[in-house]
């Protein structure tokens, strides 16, 4: 299988769905002659033409405005939002048009729609650096995808393009400087499905996108010590894959989710009591952001979010701590 | 040898050589070419050697920190005998497009 880098993944994906499907359009800025911010559309604008492959305005609220209306009207628009911050612009259109469209109009209308969008710290600061998906989590019609490999993300993406209605793509300024093995032969990764990257017994460790890649560095860090632990990433936010999830907490009885967000109301909140719903004897923390934006400093934005040092402490007392769950960075 | 300020967990693809083991090399002779996520990357000679050993081969993948080619300065010097063994850094140029 060949190994990509993330953007060869993403230009993958787009090539074969753009060829099967001729509604599947392309909209986002720079994504034309200059082949996009993360290089990830090279050769789509000479390969598709200018009125597949459009260059837009900086201007997000239209951008996704209009790309509802064009999914309403049956087309596939795949939106390129260059910063996940920049989202916060086009939500209307997508929340309360695009995702509303099939239950407001009984099923007879949708807007199969997707938003790609790279989220995470890389030293861009407080208003271009952001993890916001589980904001996005808490809308009915929304489907929020978030791989951690080149790999899934090119299956990931072939199904969000083929999906009904719309969905977020988020990825990560991390994952692209990264190398990962495809599958040579087209394959799609379906939607609501984790993947388990490690098994353990002690531990489950649970991350999405580059925190997904964190976990698993912790978890050999934790063997070490004798702490075996099941590393899932999560790939699908919403719909959630309760029963990889659930399978693997039965097992270990010991849950701690990692994420580059924030905790309050985030992604392990919600993976916690609905772990908790379906077991009732079972141990579970967090692991996010502290509360202050993303610092544009590097020292700063390190000390921000959590590392593979803080996601081993937090693990540690996990296994250790009678007392209960911790929720931030220490 | 791949810049360490790439960053960390960054890996490099080798795209070419444009010299084989064995050559002569002169200054601003190109040697190879890379690709990162982003940029293509060739790199050329800014001393004068034989290129001895190549590591890698085109299409392999690479790490900051990776040793990728020796050159001696001589074509008969004794090379030594393990690939991680220290040696200078060859003064080399990166141009980058």
């Amino acid at each position: 299988m060949p190994k990509l880098f993330f953007r060869e993944a993403l230009a993958r994906a787009m090539a074969e769905e753009m060829e099967r499907e001729p509604r599947v359009i392309l909209l986002g800025q720079d994504i034309a002659a200059h082949g996009g911010s993360y290089a990830e559309t090279r050769g789509l604008f000479e390969r598709f033409g200018p009125s597949r492959v459009r260059n837009t305005p900086v201007a997000e609220a239209v951008t996704v405005g209009m790309a509802a209306g064009a999914a309403a009207a049956g087309l596939r628009p795949l939106v390129f939002i260059t910063y996940l911050d920049f989202l916060l612009l086009g939500l209307d259109a997508l929340v309360n048009y695009a995702a509303k469209l099939r239950f407001k109009s009984a099923g007879q209308l949708s807007a199969p729609m997707v938003i790609k969008a790279t989220a995470g710290a890389k030293g861009q600061g407080p208003t271009h650096a952001q993890s916001i998906e589980s904001w996005l989590m808490n809308v009915p019609g929304l489907t929020v995808l978030s791989p951690s490999t080149a790999g899934d993300a090119y299956g990931l993406l072939k199904s969000a393009l083929r999906a009904p209605g719309p969905v977020v793509f988020i990825d990560h300024k991390k994952l692209f400087p990264r190398g990962g093995v495809v599958p040579d032969h087209e394959e799609l990764i379906p939607v609501g499905s984790a993947a388990v990257r490690r098994e353990g017994r002690h531990l489950t460790l649970v991350a999405h996108s580059y925190m997904s890649v964190l976990a698993l560095q912790a978890a050999e860090l934790l063997s070490a010590e004798g702490i075996e632990a099941d590393v899932i990433d999560l790939r699908s936010l919403w719909p959630i894959d309760w029963d990889t999830l659930a399978n693997s907490a039965r097992h270990t009885g010991h849950v701690l989710s990692i994420e580059e967000g924030q905790v309050t109301c985030g992604v392990g909140a919600e993976l916690a009591f609905g772990l908790r719903e379906r077991i009732a004897a079972l141990r579970v923390a967090r692991l996010g952001a502290r509360r202050v934006p993303v610092a544009a400093s590097p020292v700063l934005e390190a000390f921000t979010i959590p590392d593979v040092p803080a996601i081993v402490r937090a693990a540690q007392r996990l296994m250790t701590d009678t007392a209960g769950s911790e929720s931030a960075l220490t | 040898m791949i810049p360490m300020e790439l960053g960390e967990d960054v890996e490099v693809r080798l795209l070419q050589w444009s010299k084989a083991e064995g050559q002569p090399v002169g200054i601003g002779d190109a040697l190879l070419e890379f690709e990162t996520d982003k940029a293509l990357v060739l790199v050329s000679a800014a001393q004068a050697g034989t290129l001895r050993r190549c590591f890698y081969a085109e299409g392999e993948w690479m790490k900051p920190g990776d040793v990728v080619a020796w050159l001696s300065d001589g074509p008969d010097e004794p090379l030594p005998a393990q690939a991680d063994a220290p040696t200078d850094d060859l003064l080399v140029t990166f141009d980058i497009t």
